[in-house]
């Protein structure tokens, strides 16, 4: 990720010609979270009346894209530094305006990206049911417990886009399948118990 | 011949005979070939080890290898109905009586049946169908220290790999989760395992 640059930050006193402090806000969070390849849009949505040009308006999206990347990034919490990464004329109440809306949504903002960093399928959802299995071709009457897993998993946000998908899968576990899963994740309590505890 | 507990399919003719057959070995002989049989039928993998045994017990009693193994065909219908349909050792016995075995054989028989027939109902079981069976879980967790979005992170993540059995082929299913995640499942996982042991 590129470092921001201030000159380019200069594009954003096109903001000035908005039309209200929520439209402001409304446009930081859409530039946020949107990956680069969908400011195009956002550029044409959102700028008629805010730049003169095409142009004008995708460096102004641009610039807002990587001003708030950036402080997420580097996980900024004060506004001094949020204040310094502006060039040195820049409008005075626009700097503070735009700074008390990145500090308000900076967390919320590092939590969307956490939740959409790229990692395995993740899994979202369990249900299970425990049946009991009265017969079969190999033995006309039983009484076996057997437990019914279904797993949603949910594909990489990344890959998918706005629409992941989300696929079930169903398992079955014997009694004793249980007890060594329980086992094992019982290991895992203890280890992560042990590093939370360093 | 009358009802048979063990099946409701009229048996193959050859069975009189070969029950008649098997009334000409001395209890010693019957015990010995029970032995073999009772082998089998708790380890049913061993298929080699049963041929060599019923070869070796046809050569030390100078019978033919061919009517022996006609015998055990016969014999062997009947644990193998017994089994299916939950049968009693009284049954059992039964069952060999109305096929013509002596009653000192088929009680000899049945008695090894009783002792048997734990290990021989748990074999069933185990053979019971499953849907998508779950035969391993790997497992590894880790702390991602930063990504491209956000330089330090500092959260826990936790890797499952699942190995399902789907028919005659397994397959690998790979999922991550965060730490409130794990827990949840843990205690889902907690809650089946009550459920079936109230149930066991």
């Amino acid at each position: 990720m590129a470092a921001v640059r201030s000159a380019e930050l200069s594009a954003l006193e096109g903001l000035l010609k908005a039309p209200s402090r929520d439209a402001v806000r409304q446009l930081c969070r859409e530039c946020f979270s949107s990956p680069p390849a969908g400011l195009g849009p956002l550029a044409q949505r959102a700028c008629p009346g805010l730049a003169d040009s095409p142009e004008e308006a995708q460096q102004l999206v641009s610039a807002l894209h990587s001003l708030t990347r950036h402080v997420v990034y580097h996980g900024l919490t004060r506004a001094e530094d949020i204040i310094s990464l502006f060039p040195e004329n820049f409008h005075q109440n626009l700097k503070n305006l735009l700074t008390k809306i990145i500090l308000e949504n900076v967390s919320a903002w590092r939590n969307e990206a956490q939740a959409s960093q790229i990692s395995l399928p993740r899994l979202v959802d369990v249900d299970w049911r425990v049946d009991i299995k009265t017969s079969s071709d190999s033995i006309s009457r039983m009484a076996v417990p057997t437990c019914l897993l279904q797993l949603k998993i949910q594909e990489d946000a990344a890959l998918c886009g706005n629409s992941p998908v989300v696929s079930a899968l169903a398992v079955e576990l014997s009694k004793e399948t249980l007890d060594t899963m329980l086992e094992g994740l019982g290991r895992i309590r203890d280890q992560l118990s042990a590093v939370a505890n360093k | 011949m009358g009802l048979l507990n063990f099946t409701r399919d009229p048996v193959p003719e050859a069975v009189s005979g070969d029950m008649h057959n098997l009334n000409q070995l001395s209890a010693q002989q019957f015990s010995a070939l029970t032995e073999v049989l009772f082998h089998f039928l708790t380890e049913p993998k061993e298929v080699e080890r049963f041929l060599t045994q019923l070869s070796d017990f046809a050569t030390m009693n100078k019978i033919s290898l061919g009517p022996l193994k006609n015998i055990v065909k016969s014999i062997l219908l009947v644990p193998n109905g017994a089994l299916k349909r939950n049968l009693s050792s009284e049954q059992v016995r039964a069952d060999f009586i109305a096929l013509g075995l002596s009653e000192e054989k088929a009680s000899y028989f049945a008695e090894q049946w009783k002792v048997n027939s734990p290990t021989l109902t748990r074999l069933a079981l185990g053979q019971t169908l499953m849907i998508n069976q779950l035969i391993d879980m790997e497992w590894k967790f880790g702390v991602t220290a930063g990504s491209s979005e956000l330089e330090k992170v500092g959260s826990i993540f936790l890797q499952l790999k699942l190995v399902i059995k789907k028919g005659s082929q397994t397959e690998n299913v790979y999922m991550e989760l965060t730490l409130p995640q794990f827990y949840s499942f843990l205690h889902e996982m907690e809650r089946v395992k009550t459920s079936l042991e109230s149930f066991s």
